[in-house]
């Protein structure tokens, strides 16, 4: 019989983590000496605003066993274009935002699905090229956003602790979760990222999946770098690999494997969450970076070393040693 | 037997003079026959007959040459899985093909051209239930996920999906060779209910005794033509093994006398692994030739992977030439001079896009040079001897190994663990698989001419041939555990037997 | 990873052992075709021609025509300051390849690396410049092996191992230095920002270390190792191959040929602090792809990853002369890498069908 822990690693992972950051966010009045107030919980789904829609279509591609580096370059030309068109109409700027990442998106999904090409390097290369696209379009400088009726609307505060941008993240996930585990597509998703040869043998269309995955790996960020730079007043072209790394963080804490098969959008939210309650800790109790950056660097060690088989191979190996000591055999 | 047998007088599924052919060898030579709707068809021969190229062209994995395939009296082109599922045919591929990452409920309803697109969750996790009470396995919660679930299990589960995807064709290769009696038996009331809708099943087995207690015909394959269609009350299990092997089996005296010189030894005593080996011991000499008999599932070839080092959580003691063996990693085993030969020599043996030189020279590139640096002079030298060795053309040697037919890699990929002084004991799982005849005599005086040389030699086939003619010793096993051993005067027939036995032997 | 049949998980995939039916008792002769026609003039293997080689011809054909249209890029001034460019990204790129080539694909860890070993090349000027470098080098070296021991033996994922060991290296880059910039007590570095016949020394040094790694490549077992199991892990695994000890070698490499970069950063600098590594990660990446080494593993070259640094700067250098900004270079790089990277993967799998 072969056995696995009670709780999924997709649900324990994010929901553990969740946890534990929660519990950390509340205790932080104890080190910076001033009670929390809606301000901070406002700031945090910011923070969850900014990178939410990121670590969603990095995660769902990961979930089919690919990972989509260009998430991070369709987040920024989002956001460049977003400002440059929508200057007088915000909303020209998203829909055409959306609608260029959604096309990037479909034309890597394509290639990289009809020529069966690791997504890896094809991504890395679309990332780079997008990042110059949008260093070009705006001279390597950031552009300002003058639309300032759309910006404070973006900034306004709902409940007092909401604002539309993180609503609409938040809305993106719940769309995502309704169909991922509503419809076929969530089974057929996991299927194609946990065994691709047995997906095609099931009857699975694994081309038309992957098209359609990217699809939305690549309009999901460049609606969240839309939202951001109408936030922020201002598309930055060069925001280094920092999103991309913290919406990595963000999709492996949220339960999702590199090798595939695994996590939910649910987990996905619970990791972009983590990651931002995490920078809002930060910001409040002002420690110094590199608690921060320690923390995530034992995080994802649990997390490799958990998915790594040559350790598993190495624990059979002392399990089988064990046993061997326990029943030493009589020698003839 | 199914009830709806008599019906037959309007076949569901024509195969007609089917033919494929792989790079110039045939296959599968222009088989016809008929499957009628409800009716239970076994298709059953012995390696490379061809069984599993006709199911790859009727689930729509492979195009044939020639011939056309009928379903519901239309002939039918079935491009891909998708296409043939669209037709009505459901696939359990002999190769687990169910997603252990999913759910229960997910797997049975993955890749089904009728699913709706809103999953009805309730609607279905009742139909999922029922299904798996059929198959006997009313413990099992539809959203369980399938890694917890055993091999038989999962097997059972697959088997449900295509059960439960209303074909009219559903074609099962192998289903049972990984359960057990009981699992079995659910299998087949599944398979009889679905005939009994009308559906035509095509039941591809090795094991004759079920296939005779299930199907209502059986087709035997030889060599890629059809021998017989006959029906099954026609048959007896020896009458099946005349029709796969083409003669009364013949009778074998020992090709030498057993070696009194002790000579080096592997001695392997209780050696086990969790689910796939049970208390195997066996004491090989050098200079003879020990086969280990038995088909998927049976252990023998878990025997040689453990050896390897390729089964971390084996059990037990293994010595080689008096010196124990760290089998329970790969490096450890090939340091202490065993060398392996796997069954998939595509994704586990060979390095298919380097030149054939470097793949002879692979496990022996210490001894190439010093100090870590290889030595250009010694490394042609010995990839033309070994080259010379097993055949294979000199001028061959730089072009890349994927260029090779099956028979010639096979050949490189054997000949790589010969002619080292740091190999004891050679070990090879289907030795000749996917070789064609000349090749397979190659190679088969290719291990006996190791063993001359005083090499430890066992492989693990299915070949009744092969294990006859290379095999001094033969050991068949069967679920897990080793059933008998035979020295000389082994018997086709009784090899067969013992390994395909479905139901526990007398 | 084979590039044949990307089936399973393509993006990183890690040899499982599956607990299905491994054995085929029935076996078909294999679908490939043993054809002649394959054969012909398509190799991929270490020799030959072949027709991606073919396409970075005319891509630098066009470079070369397109640089006659242009002033000044045929002047040596020019010249030099293309090798300059080339430089650091390309020590590194070229430890990159080796790490590639042995089957463990990319490192996200490489700019905090780098910044780090500068960090403590600068700290140990005191030391005299021979003992700093060693310190540079061993730091490097150390770093960047354990996480090539925990890849090879534990077959841990690279790119989450890589991205922990980058937060947790950069995490005590700034714990060392406080977060503010490093600054050198005596400066015995400074020999190493002579440019002798007016190129950088780091050019030379680049130009060493591609000789060196080409020939550990080719001429040592470690390096036909790195190949084989670069190509088919799970065959290497199978055949007894030290798949564990020949990948903490690659990474080793990889972390020397880091930390030189680091040095040099650091004597360019002569100041380093976290934002010293840059783009390092990405931009050393793109080189080893744009020179058709192929991420999956077994096939390339240190050469190759020279000439796709050099014609990365090329580029780079032939769009700024004829007026194009950062970001047209930057995409126009991008587009080159997703070009030779799809021609690299037809390449090798067009032969298997």
């Amino acid at each position: 019989m072969i056995r696995r822990p009670a709780a999924p690693p997709e649900t324990l992972v994010p929901g553990v983590a969740l946890v534990v950051v929660l519990i950390t966010f509340f205790c932080t009045p104890l080190m910076s000496g001033r009670a929390l107030t809606a301000f901070d919980v406002y700031n945090t789904f910011q923070g969850l605003a900014q990178l939410g829609l990121l670590t969603l279509g990095l995660g769902l591609t990961m979930i089919a066993g690919e990972f989509d580096l260009s998430v991070a370059g369709t987040y920024v030309l989002g956001g460049m274009l977003a400002v440059r068109t929508g200057q007088s109409s915000a909303i020209l700027g998203i829909v055409l935002a959306v609608g260029a990442g959604a096309a990037i998106g479909a034309v890597q999904g394509g290639i990289i699905a009809r020529l069966r090409i690791p997504s890896l390097p094809v991504t890395l290369a679309t990332y780079v090229a997008l990042l110059g696209l949008t260093s070009a379009m705006s001279g390597g400088l950031s552009v300002t956003y003058t639309n300032t009726g759309a910006t404070l609307w973006m900034d306004r505060h709902i409940a007092g602790i909401f604002s539309p941008p993180s609503l609409i993240t938040l809305t993106g996930f719940v769309i995502a979760a309704a169909v991922f585990g509503g419809t076929r597509l969530g089974r057929e998703i996991r299927a194609i990222g946990g065994d691709r040869r047995a997906s095609r043998v099931a009857g699975v269309r694994v081309e038309r999946g992957l098209v359609g995955l990217f699809t939305a790996s690549g309009a999901l960020p460049a609606l969240g770098g839309a939202l951001f730079s109408y936030s922020y007043a201002a598309a930055n072209p060069n925001p280094g690999l920092q999103p991309l790394i913290l919406a990595t963080v963000g999709c492996l804490v949220g339960g999702v494997s590199l090798v595939g098969g695994r996590g939910l959008p649910a987990g996905l939210l619970a990791g972009a969450l983590s990651v931002a309650l995490l920078g809002q800790v930060d910001a409040i109790t002002a420690i110094p970076d590199y608690y921060t950056e320690l923390l995530y660097a034992a995080l994802l060690g649990v997390i490799v070393a958990v998915d790594a088989p040559g350790l598993r191979r190495g624990l059979d190996r002392l399990k089988a040693r064990a046993a061997t000591i326990r029943t030493p055999d009589r020698r003839p | 037997m199914s009830d709806m047998a008599g019906d037959r007088a309007r076949p569901q599924v024509c195969v007609e003079v089917l033919s494929r052919s792989f790079g110039g060898v045939a296959a599968v030579r222009e088989v016809s026959f008929t499957v009628g709707a409800g009716e239970i068809h076994g298709l059953c021969g012995h390696n490379g007959a061809g069984k599993s190229t006709v199911v790859k062209m009727l689930s729509g994995q492979l195009a044939p040459d020639s011939g056309r395939i009928v379903i519901g009296g239309q002939p039918v082109v079935l491009g891909s899985r998708q296409a043939a599922q669209r037709l009505g045919v459901a696939l359990v591929d002999q190769e687990l093909s169910v997603v252990p990452e999913l759910t229960v409920l997910d797997n049975l309803l993955l890749g089904g051209v009728s699913t709706p697109l809103l999953n009805r969750r309730r609607a279905a996790a009742a139909r999922c239930r029922q299904v798996l009470g059929d198959m006997g396995l009313d413990r099992i919660r539809p959203q369980q996920p399938l890694a917890e679930l055993s091999i038989g299990e999962r097997q059972l589960v697959e088997v449900a999906r295509a059960l439960s995807q209303n074909a009219r064709l559903v074609i099962l290769d192998e289903p049972t060779a990984t359960l057990s009696d009981v699992e079995t038996e659910y299998v087949f009331a599944a398979i009889r209910r679905v005939a009994a809708r009308g559906c035509s099943v095509i039941f591809v087995s090795h094991r004759l005794s079920e296939v005779l207690e299930l199907c209502d015909t059986v087709t035997v394959l030889r060599d890629g033509r059809r021998i017989a269609t006959t029906p099954a009350s026609e048959l007896t299990v020896s009458d099946l093994i005349v029709q796969m092997l083409g003669e009364a089996p013949h009778r074998l005296t020992a090709a030498r006398a057993p070696d009194p010189q002790p000579g080096h030894s592997l001695r392997i005593e209780g050696l086990r692994v969790p689910g796939r080996l049970t208390d195997f011991s066996l004491t090989a000499q050098a200079g003879r030739v020990y086969a280990l008999a038995g088909q998927l599932g049976s252990g023998a070839s878990d025997v040689l992977r453990a050896l390897a080092g390729l089964h971390p959580q084996a059990t037990g003691r293994v010595r080689l030439r008096d010196r124990a063996v760290p089998f329970r990693n790969p490096v450890g085993a090939a340091a202490a001079g065993v060398a392996f030969v796997s069954s998939d020599r595509k994704s586990e043996g060979l390095f298919l896009d380097k030149p054939i030189a470097a793949n002879f020279l692979a496990t022996r590139l210490p001894g190439l040079g010093r100090a870590g640096l290889l030595s250009s002079r010694r490394e042609h030298q010995a990839a033309r001897s070994l080259a010379e060795l097993v055949g294979i053309a000199d001028h061959r040697l730089r072009e890349p190994t994927a260029a090779l037919s099956g028979g010639n890699q096979q050949r490189v990929f054997v000949g790589r663990s010969l002619g080292r002084d740091d190999v004891y004991a050679l070990l090879l799982d289907e030795p000749t698989r996917g070789v064609d005849i000349g090749g397979r005599a190659a190679i088969h005086r290719l291990l006996r001419a190791a063993a001359d040389a005083g090499l430890i030699v066992v492989f693990a086939s299915t070949e009744l041939e092969e294990l006859l003619e290379l095999g001094d010793v033969i050991i068949t096993m069967r679920e897990t555990r080793m059933v008998a051993r035979y020295e000389g005067g082994a018997d086709g027939a009784v090899l067969m037997r013992d390994m395909t036995q479905g139901e526990r032997a007398a | 990873m084979t590039a044949a049949d990307n089936d399973r998980s393509p993006a990183m995939a890690t040899a499982r052992d599956l607990p299905g039916r491994q054995d085929g008792a029935d076996t078909a002769p294999p679908a490939q075709e043993p054809a002649s026609a394959a054969a012909a003039g398509r190799l991929s293997g270490l020799r030959g021609v072949d027709p991606l080689d073919v396409g970075i011809v005319i891509v630098v054909l066009a470079v070369i025509v397109t640089g006659m249209l242009t002033t000044r890029f045929f002047s040596l001034a020019n010249a030099r300051a293309i090798l300059a460019s080339t430089a650091s990204v390309g020590i590194t790129a070229i430890g990159a390849t080796v790490v590639m080539i042995a089957g463990s694909a990319v490192s996200l860890a490489v700019s905090q690396t780098a910044t780090v070993v500068a960090m403590i090349f600068l700290a140990t000027q005191q030391f005299g410049l021979a003992a700093a470098i060693i310190a540079g080098l061993l730091s490097g070296v150390a770093m960047t092996a354990i996480q090539g021991a925990v890849i090879g033996f534990w077959t841990a994922n690279p790119i989450v191992l890589t991205i922990a060991a980058g937060f947790a290296i950069g995490g005590v880059a700034t714990w060392i230095s406080g977060g503010t910039t490093v600054y050198p007590q005596v400066t015995a570095f400074n020999g190493l920002n002579d440019t002798p016949l007016g190129l950088p020394l780091a050019v030379y040094v680049l130009l060493a270390i591609t000789g060196v790694a080409q020939w550990l490549l080719r001429r040592t077992t470690a390096g036909r190792y790195m190949y084989l199991i670069g190509e088919n892990p799970r065959a290497a695994r199978a055949a007894g191959l030290p798949v564990g000890r020949v990948t903490v070698i690659a990474w080793a490499i990889f972390g020397a040929c880091i930390a030189l970069t680091g040095v040099f950063l650091a004597a360019f600098n002569t100041s380093a602090n976290a934002s010293l590594g840059g783009t390092l990660s990405l931009d050393a990446i793109a080189a080893v792809l744009a020179g058709g080494t192929a991420i999956g593993g077994g096939k390339g070259s240190a050469v190759r990853t020279l000439g796709g640094a050099l014609l990365i700067s090329a580029i780079s250098d032939l769009l700024l002369l004829r007026g194009f900004s950062t970001g047209i270079q930057l995409l126009v790089k991008g587009l080159l890498v997703a070009f030779v990277v799809i021609a690299v993967h037809v390449r090798s799998t067009r032969g298997r069908r």
